[in-house]
């Protein structure tokens, strides 16, 4: 029966047609992806290969002023970009991977953006987890949508019911078949993403399959809701695209312009303008009384001074800098905090949406989401910071720029931390797909099929 | 009038029998709920988006001029800010805007990026999309359009009153325009209200006075996205019409729907930035310092390009050592530095711009199979929110803080000293009343001649549409029968 059921399946055109397109369309998104991931891989060489050559020019050009050098080098903190970032680049075409910063006023150099096509930010990337997440559900709707309707359109399932013990049993292998197929082919790009991406078959590939599972039986789920009305096939197919255009776009859309409106940022802009005014207007006002204030933040540097006969010094320099991040602190972490409640409420609230919850969490698996780029903002202050504290008593007691081993510093690497929460992944999928077979199953039992 | 009888007759018939289907009934409500939602939260990210961005203008403005007396090079590292600004069309058509940085830093000596993006700060789920007038009228009205349209003319066949009709003395071009034209007076219902309020909406934007490029704008915006409808309409009769069942008629159209405005938008995209490869911020930054270090480098008093400089002006003004150049000499240097650092930049910018351009130019081309790019493309263009205007933005800000940075190097060779204060002197400063002398950053949004010439192909692409349209009714009222 079952083989019987597959063949008829396999052998409709459309069937054939249909899966060998989102098997092309998924393959051209495992090429996205590799370019993607080589364009990291390339970006991060280069900037290795940078800093190298400009802390060598520098210390070349600048021997003996290390706060003059010290002004241009800069140094890269990378954003680890893992294997499977290249299946949900999520927004890492965004925000850079790779922060080079010199010592000055972080604040200034913190939110530089990537250089970007907004062209290609507003169509999206298509990468894995967009096929995944817009276009299997089209298929799936394409190959349920008119089950039992059209056998009952055409005169058919008089035939079926008569010839079949338990017409259920037949419905749930229709399913089956439909199922499989679909699971089989994210397996296949799953699998080629393992070949030709080098993706470890870790927990975080487990992680990406398993919700990819989820995400495709969710998507049955509601066909097989569907279907159990018993509608016209017309209905059922006007009904579930419209489903799916709520999910896809209306919805996640709508959810955006709250958590947007609800938690706007001027302070943004706010920091920027605090930034710039409390480090420039240092160079007017009393020297004492911007170093005391040094002195405050850092007691350990109290004991350099600046010389009464000098118009200019490095250390003053450096102080008026550190002033401009250290007053425009109280926006700098109010901004912090409102990224972090945008973070939160979004992934709250996907929780409710199938579609939102498996395109976070696709993301966060690939360490490409907002909480990452929060986590990576915090480790370039505390990259910064420790830049600071090894340079600033070398540029106070200008130690001799040859004496620094400058070769030492190389291109770090920032690895998130963030470990994978099954519960919170899984769970919401589960949920959902439960309660809509459940009531399907309920619907199927109460009418005659 | 009497002409068109029967075609207005077939369409009253469709428009009143449309909502005795319940789920069209209730979409189309939706829809217009929806509508108005857009209408609400466009108009208030205009506003925030304009009263944040006026707002630290001109606090950035004062900050500026409160400088007290100082060198003027301390001034052009004070540096100025750009706030973009919007347009009032951006109400009802986002476009890029979220994409799009919203602060630029302007200092000496360096191009920085435009940071600040709505995208930037956001999770993903600006991704999926952003509710606005022109998404509703370009993405779900289309396929409001097909809900309504895909039986109009299969279901009569598949329950044979077609050939009655056909038989009654109506012919298939009546029974073709006029089907189209009970679709559209069904949408109508929605467009005409939104249409009114839009207007309202954008008279009260700008205090009813309004400029004559607006108004061409917002004509041009208004009749694009009628005809765009229209056109829909009159697919949903055709494909109907050749369908042999609704179902068939149904799946199809869903099928055009689909590769229309999901598919193809973001296919094209992908594959032109695929095609042609960008460098990314660090290569390009490296780029342009290798070859500012190549032409000179203003920082390194041993470098020959600026070692010539000095001997020629030496030379020119008969002295022996810079300071005694009648001007201020370390002004002058930072003119040249500043003159050839942003040539190299702008070259280099415009190498990134032509490759962007050439990404772009896929999904362009695409236009004349689409006509929804052509459609979202325009209507970009018409409200500010296209790539080309923020290149334009960008392009603004770049020039203002050139001029800035000359301006305060100027300041500098005519007023400041040659010789170095000795010790315990106070730096050299000139008046605070110069910063004046700077006027304030202003963007200015492209005219409308130049959206049109930018937007050629789109315009083009969407007559040829309409043009391939009446020969395809032509046809089909020829060739079609009744079974």
């Amino acid at each position: 029966m079952l083989s019987l059921i597959f063949k008829n399946f396999i052998r409709s055109k459309g069937t054939k047609i249909g899966l060998f397109f989102l098997f092309c369309i998924g393959f051209i998104s495992l090429l996205i992806g590799k370019q993607f991931q080589d364009k990291q891989q390339n970006n991060i060489l280069e900037a290795t290969v940078y800093q190298k050559e400009s802390l060598a020019r520098n210390a070349e050009f600048h021997k003996d002023e290390i706060g003059l050098l010290l002004y241009y080098a800069k140094f890269s903190l990378v954003n680890k970009t893992l294997p499977i970032n290249s299946l949900a680049i999520g927004q890492r075409d965004v925000n850079p991977s790779i922060q080079s910063v010199n010592i000055r006023g972080l604040e200034a150099q913190k939110y530089d953006a990537e250089l970007n096509n907004a062209n290609n930010l507003l169509a999206g990337n298509m990468d894995l987890s967009f096929v995944l997440i817009y276009l299997f559900p089209l298929l799936i709707i394409a190959f349920s949508y008119n089950l039992i309707s059209e056998e009952k359109e055409s005169g058919t399932w008089k035939i079926v019911a008569t010839q079949s013990q338990n017409t259920f049993i037949y419905i749930i292998k229709l399913f089956y078949i439909r199922i499989l197929s679909l699971i089989a082919l994210l397996s296949i790009l799953l699998f080629a993403s393992v070949l030709f991406l080098s993706v470890p078959l870790d927990l975080s590939f487990f992680t990406f399959y398993g919700l990819g599972i989820l995400y495709i039986l969710f998507w049955f789920a509601v066909c097989f809701f569907i279907v159990s009305l018993q509608k016209h096939s017309n209905f059922n197919a006007v009904i579930l695209l419209t489903i799916w255009l709520f999910l896809i776009i209306i919805v996640p859309a709508g959810i955006n312009a709250y958590i947007v409106n609800k938690y706007q940022i001027p302070e943004a802009l706010e920091l920027t303008l605090k930034q710039r005014n409390a480090y420039h207007e240092k160079w007017d006002t009393d020297k004492n009384e911007t170093m005391e204030k040094f002195y405050k933040h850092y007691p350990q540097f109290r004991e350099y001074k600046i010389p009464a006969d000098k118009e200019f010094t490095w250390l003053w320099y450096y102080a008026m800098q550190q002033l401009g991040d250290d007053e425009s602190a109280v926006q700098s972490s109010e901004l912090e905090t409102k990224l972090q409640q945008r973070n939160l409420a979004s992934q709250s609230i996907a929780q409710f949406i199938p579609t939102l919850h498996t395109q976070l969490q696709l993301n966060e698996i690939a360490h490409a989401d907002l909480g990452n780029q929060l986590l990576f903002l915090k480790e370039t202050t505390r990259f910064h910071e420790r830049l600071r504290l090894h340079f600033y008593p070398k540029i106070f007691t200008d130690a001799a720029v040859k004496d620094q081993k400058w070769e030492n510093f190389k291109v770090e690497t920032f690895n998130d931390p963030t470990s994978i929460r099954f519960a919170n992944a899984f769970l919401p999928l589960v949920i959902f797909n439960v309660l809509l077979i459940v009531l399907g199953w309920f619907n199927f039992r109460r009418n005659v099929i | 009038m009497k002409k068109l009888q029967s075609e207005l007759l077939i369409a009253k018939h469709l428009r009143q029998s449309v909502f005795k289907n319940k789920a069209i009934f209730i979409i189309t409500l939706f829809i217009g709920i929806l509508l108005l939602y857009a209408i609400f939260s466009g108009w208030e990210n205009f506003k925030n988006q304009n009263e944040t961005s006026e707002k630290y203008q001109h606090e950035s403005r004062e900050d500026w001029l409160k400088n007290p007396d100082k060198n003027p090079h301390r001034m052009a590292h004070y540096g100025n800010f750009a706030f973009r600004k919007s347009t009032s069309l951006s109400v009802f058509e986002f476009g890029m805007e979220p994409f799009f940085g919203n602060a630029i830093f302007l200092e000496a000596h360096k191009q920085n990026t435009a940071n600040f993006s709505e995208a930037g700060f956001s999770n993903s789920m600006l991704r999926f999309g952003e509710i606005s007038i022109a998404m509703v009228l370009q993405v779900l009205l289309p396929l409001l359009i097909f809900f309504i349209g895909f039986n109009s003319i299969a279901y009569e066949r598949e329950n044979g009153t077609l050939k009655i009709l056909l038989t009654q003395g109506v012919n298939w071009k009546q029974l073709l325009i006029g089907k189209a034209l009970g679709i559209a007076s069904v949408i109508m219902m929605l467009f005409i209200p939104t249409l009114i309020i839009l207007v309202l909406v954008w008279l009260f934007l700008q205090n009813f006075t309004i400029t004559a490029d607006e108004t061409i704008k917002m004509l041009l915006f208004i009749v694009f996205h009628l005809a765009y409808l229209l056109f829909f309409c009159v697919i949903a009769v055709l494909i109907s019409a050749i369908s042999k069942t609704s179902k068939k008629a149904l799946i199809t159209l869903i099928g055009i729907w689909l590769v229309f405005t999901i598919i193809l938008p973001r296919t094209t995209q992908a594959i032109g930035g695929y095609i042609f490869e960008a460098p990314s911020k660090i290569q390009f930054n490296s780029a342009v310092e290798k070859d500012i270090l190549k032409q000179g480098d203003s920082h390194n008093p041993n470098d020959p390009h600026y070692k010539a400089i000095k001997d020629s002006l030496l030379r020119a003004y008969k002295v022996d050592s810079v300071q005694k150049l009648p001007f201020n000499y370390s002004g002058f240097v930072m003119t040249e530095g500043e003159k050839i650092s942003s040539r190299i930049y702008n070259e280099h910018l415009a190498e990134l711009l032509q490759v962007y351009k050439k990404q772009n130019s896929f999904s362009k081309a695409v236009s004349f199979l689409n006509p929804y790019i052509a459609m979202k493309n325009l209507s970009m263009g018409l409200s500010n929110t296209d790539y080309e205007s923020y290149i334009d933005f960008q392009k603004q800000a770049e020039e203002y803080r050139y001029k800035m940075a000359q301006k305060m190097n100027a300041l500098q060779i005519k007023y400041i000293s040659n010789k170095k204060p000795s010790a315990g002197e106070k730096p050299y400063s000139i008046s605070k009343e110069h910063w004046a002398d700077l006027e304030d950053f202003h963007y200015e949004a492209k005219p409308i001649a130049i959206v049109l010439k930018n937007e050629i192909i789109s315009i083009i692409s969407i007559i040829l549409w309409i043009t391939l349209l009446f020969i395809l009714i032509r046809i089909a009222a020829q060739k079609l029968k009744a079974i």
